[in-house]
């Protein structure tokens, strides 16, 4: 009897949790979803958030990595603005920046005009121009080492076969920069993909009244396609300023480790040798927030220049 | 199995894989019973060099069976700094690790290397009186003898001995001149084709403070103010700048050297083991790789002098991490690799100039039947030899001056330039006096 | 607009000689790495070598240690990206189903990081990774999969299931699926395309990643195909047919991957371009 009064029970008890889960069932739910978003907040929590604020304090102290970091004031800025070498990575990264960047968008423009319309062959077309895109960094700027051997290279026998003078490329101190970012204007496949889906996604309307209007094809180029472009133009040229800073490492790595003489030597460069081969993390971090400081700057001027240019709404 | 199943089980695993490999870092597993100590070995050479290295502790494994001893290579030098930089900060060193002294400054002054001295001092096995004192020295920090040099190695001029006769000219002697050197350099560059472009060089030679070093103070030049507390660099003396306008103009006037778009084509290295290049300086670490050139017959020339005779110590040693574990095991493979069987082994490579007097001056090193025949002008440059700086910073300080050093050499900035530039780049890395 | 016939061949003409500026080069490394080691450099442009050594594929494999790299490679790939699966569509799963409000809290959040460039961050996650012990493992190398690699994919997986009827949501959960339940059983499976887009992308992110087995992995045993090509280049200086054909080895699955992209999956949004960066 007893028993049954304890089965009875525990019964009743199991009915009272069922209902209370099932009323707090809602909040339940939350809760799961909330637990599915926690991989990817805490990863970003981590692995992003985390770093950012870290540079940020690293930049003001001494840290070797042996011992603690040493708060040291604004001593590492003093240090790194008094290095020639510093100024020349920054003039450097400026000019690969303003010209990779532009280039690439360029590239990417043009190819999209080409290769939007559905003609035959236009998919394998695309897929080619894609290519270069798709390499690996350390095998793309292999293969460019390769390509450039002012000796052996494809290039220069190239030149030489059509009968035009041979290039030291990344041997001489003019033309290894402007190598570098020559090399990097194959690599815009992603901006053309985006530029073909923004052409797809103009109504035929607008060229068909424009043609009625006699309107010849540049006109219509710069009136209504690229007008119509901007946004995009602008979303993808912020983008490829923002990834040069990391596209531009394996090259300069690979190729050139910042020569000849400091020709080819870039800020990402210059921060990773001052960090993994020096060892001065406190260094690194103040180039390293320079060098943020400085692209912000350039992003805010390529907005404020471009952002108010041909976009209308209205159109 | 559908295929969101498939998906499932695959995402499962996947996870699963990734937690395990989280759980599970590489922790050696000691074998049941057994005292069992496992120690690393860092070094930075080429597959001759780990295959000698392995040799040495296949040796030493089997006098020592309680001690395993696992041998990591990095083949690149400048990644195998890194590499054991990073290991330092990340409180995991090698037990043991190799290194040329001229990149230990940083480690000693950190106290990141335990001293020899007491280990020496108790050492039943070897007694610091049986090795060059030379190679020593380039190893004591502040009165410590901090790691034990495996070598006692120099720059010399290898030389294609076909060329040579090809062009009629006669071996360099012992005791050649600069001007000998250079005319007999010029002699051996020739243009077959006409192009304009040299095919094959008289001369291959590195341009860094490393090799312009012998020259400078072969000239009475000095690379530091002061040695014992230098405050900054000597570059700019009559002497060193001569001597360095000397160095300099085997590229940019009488171009017997590769110029920087030949040399990035195809490295001097490259050339002189293809048979393109007639002489080319570099220590005795070369000469494992030129054993087996078969197309032609060479040898080794000691460098030209000019005032006096110098050279420059190219050493490497077996140092002990301060943060390890098993210190008396590390301490008995470095006692081993610095006895006579240890370093015999090293020598049979060829790779070595053995730090120990008695075995440099043995068979061992001079053999007879292997080359170069002429071995000996390593041991005849110890007398004259001087090591370069010892000091925390001097990584830094090298990497600059060998950098506008090859900006000369390779006609960017002018021998004045160079030395204005390294004297400013490397100014913060001296102590303020 | 009707083109003619004159038209459409320059058309042709223009296309062609556009395209063969960006595949040349791949074609010449194709070619290249197969030319005979040993021979001396060539002197004019050459198109195809003679004989065609094969045996440098082989050769490159006794050089260092290519097979034990490549495997490395695919285990750090397939983790990453099956990880990555996981974490971007369980976070565009829940972002869809929270209060209006906080989805545009999120996808915002979402917006500004895919802005943070990988540069930003090496140094001090070299930091973070030596304080939490994951230098020289795996997990250092995988460890963005754990936030869904790139924003960008959660937001894909955001977009995917906005489109998908939310009321499927709500009666399942009704019946009192769990949320972990609706996402395997309903949510999932209606992002086929999106789930093998973010699949391949992560793979080829993974394995063309230079730059993190470069800082974080120290051990021979552990290096990837990417350091491993580096290390090549170091041991090889001159030997340009063994490097290209590494090159081709490292380079060729990705190829693969992007033309099984281009091939199987169809209507992809604009964005879903943008991801590979």
């Amino acid at each position: 009897m007893q028993q049954n009064e304890g089965l009875l029970d525990s019964v009743i008890l199991r009915k009272k949790i069922l209902a209370f889960w099932h009323n707090r069932h809602v909040s339940s739910y939350q809760l799961e979803l909330g637990l599915l978003l926690t991989p990817f907040l805490l990863g970003t929590a981590v692995l992003l958030l985390l770093p950012m604020l870290l540079t940020i304090f690293l930049a003001f102290t001494s840290y070797n990595a042996f011992t603690p970091p040493q708060w040291n004031g604004l001593q590492n800025f003093i240090t790194i603005f008094q290095r020639d070498v510093f100024w020349i990575a920054v003039r450097n990264s400026l000019v690969y920046v303003s010209f990779s960047a532009p280039l690439q968008l360029l590239g990417a423009l043009l190819l999209a005009l080409l290769l939007y319309h559905q003609r035959y062959g236009v998919r394998e077309y695309r897929i080619a121009a894609f290519l270069p895109s798709v390499i690996p960094e350390v095998a793309y700027a292999l293969i460019w080492l390769w390509i450039f051997n002012p000796l052996y290279g494809p290039l220069n026998k190239l030149l030489g076969w059509v009968g035009l003078p041979e290039q030291a490329w990344l041997v001489n101190t003019a033309t290894a920069l402007p190598s570098l970012i020559f090399m990097s204007c194959f690599r815009l496949g992603e901006g053309m993909f985006v530029l073909i889906a923004a052409l797809q996604g103009i109504p035929p309307a607008y060229f068909q009244a424009a043609a009625l209007d006699g309107g010849s094809r540049w006109q219509i180029l710069r009136h209504i396609i690229l007008p119509l472009l901007t946004p995009w133009l602008l979303l993808l040229l912020l983008r490829d300023i923002l990834l040069s800073t990391q596209s531009s490492f394996a090259p300069v790595y690979m190729m050139t480790e910042g020569g000849p003489g400091y020709a080819t030597m870039l800020l990402p460069y210059l921060i990773y040798d001052e960090a993994f081969s020096h060892f001065r993390l406190g260094h690194a971090a103040s180039m390293l927030l320079v060098m943020f400081v400085v692209m912000g700057i350039l992003l805010w001027l390529v907005y404020r220049l471009l952002g108010g240019w041909g976009y209308t709404d209205e159109i | 199995m559908s295929r969101q199943q498939v998906l499932f089980f695959s995402l499962l695993v996947a996870f699963l894989a990734a937690c395990t490999t989280i759980q599970a870092p590489t922790s050696p597993v000691a074998e049941e019973g057994a005292v069992f100590t496992e120690l690393t070995f860092l070094i930075s050479g080429d597959p001759t060099d780990q295959t000698a290295y392995q040799t040495l502790i296949d040796a030493f494994s089997t006098e020592h069976t309680d001690i395993s001893i696992n041998l990591i290579n990095i083949p690149s030098g400048g990644d195998f700094r890194k590499r054991l930089a990073a290991d330092f900060a990340a409180g995991t060193p090698p037990d043991v690790f190799l290194i040329n002294y001229r990149h230990l400054g940083h480690f000693f002054a950190a106290n990141a290397v335990e001293p020899l001295t007491d280990y020496l001092a108790a050492s039943t096995l070897i007694r610091t009186d049986d090795y060059y004192a030379e190679a020593l020295t380039a190893f004591q920090w502040q009165g410590k003898q901090m790691c034990m040099p495996q070598n006692i190695s120099s720059p010399v001029v290898y030389y294609n001995k076909d060329l040579f006769n090809a062009a009629g000219i006669a071996y360099p002697s012992d005791d050649w001149h600069w001007d000998e050197f250079v005319t007999t350099a010029q002699a051996l560059t020739q243009d077959q084709d006409g192009d304009g472009t040299a095919d094959i060089y008289g001369l291959g030679m590195e341009a860094t403070i490393v090799r312009a070093a012998p020259f400078i103070w072969m000239n009475g030049g000095e690379i530091l103010d002061d040695e014992a507390a230098p405050a900054g660099l000597a570059l700019d003396s009559p002497e060193s700048k001569a001597a360095l306008a000397w160095f300099v103009g085997l590229q940019t006037e009488h171009h017997v050297v590769p110029n920087a778009v030949a040399e990035e084509a195809e490295s001097s290295l490259s050339r002189f083991v293809n048979g393109r290049m007639a002489m080319f300086v570099d220590s005795r670490r070369a000469v494992p790789e030129f054993r087996l050139i078969e197309s032609f017959d060479w040898d080794v020339a000691a460098l030209p002098v000019s005032q006096q005779r110098a050279s420059v110590l190219h050493s490497d040693a077996f140092c002990m991490a301060a943060a390890g574990q098993q210190q008396d095991a590390t301490w008995a493979f470095i006692e081993f690799a610095s006895g006579v069987e240890g370093q015999t082994i090293l020598a049979q490579t060829g790779r070595t100039v053995p730090s120990r007097k008695a075995l440099a001056e043995s068979e061992s090193f001079l053999d007879p039947n292997a080359k170069p025949a002429n071995s000996r002008v390593f041991l005849d440059a110890v007398p004259g030899m001087r090591h370069l700086p010892l000091m925390a910073t001097w990584s830094d300080i090298e990497g600059i001056v060998s950098k506008h050093i090859e900006n000369a050499f390779y006609g960017i900035e002018t021998v004045d330039e160079a030395i204005e530039a390294a004297n400013q780049q490397s100014a913060e890395f001296f102590p303020v006096p | 607009m009707k083109s003619s016939f004159l038209e459409s061949l320059l058309w042709q003409v223009a296309a062609i000689t556009i395209t063969l500026l960006f595949v040349t080069p791949l074609l010449w490394v194709v070619t290249n790495s197969l030319r005979p080691v040993g021979l001396p450099p060539p002197r004019t442009l050459e198109w195809l070598p003679q004989p065609l050594a094969w045996s440098n594929y082989s050769t490159i494999f006794h050089l260092i240690p290519l097979g034990r790299q490549i495997g490395n490679s695919i285990l750090v790939s397939t983790v990453g990206a099956l990880l990555t699966l996981l974490t971007a569509s369980w976070a565009g799963f829940a972002m869809v189903q929270l209060p209006k409000r906080w989805q545009g809290w999120l996808v915002g959040l979402a917006i500004i990081l895919l802005m943070v460039p990988s540069a930003a961050v090496w140094l001090p996650r070299y930091v973070i990774f030596t304080l939490l012990g994951l230098i020289d493992t795996y997990t250092a190398l995988f460890a963005p999969a754990f936030m869904g690699t790139k924003s960008l994919y959660v937001l894909m997986f955001y977009w995917t299931f906005r489109r998908v009827p939310q009321e499927l949501f709500e009666s399942a959960r009704l019946e009192g699926a769990s949320a972990l339940l609706i996402w395997r059983r309903i949510a999932l499976p209606m992002a086929h395309p999106t789930a093998l887009a973010v699949l391949l992308l992560t793979f080829t992110h993974y394995w063309s990643d230079f730059v993190d087995p470069l800082l974080f992995i120290k051990s021979e045993e552990r290096y990837t195909l990417a350091v491993g090509l580096r290390m090549l280049q170091q041991m090889a200086v001159t030997n340009w047919s063994l490097l290209l054909a590494a090159v081709m080895v490292m380079t060729a699955p990705v190829i693969l991957v992007y033309l099984i992209m281009q091939y199987f999956i169809r209507n992809e949004s604009p964005l879903t371009r943008l991801l590979r960066g």
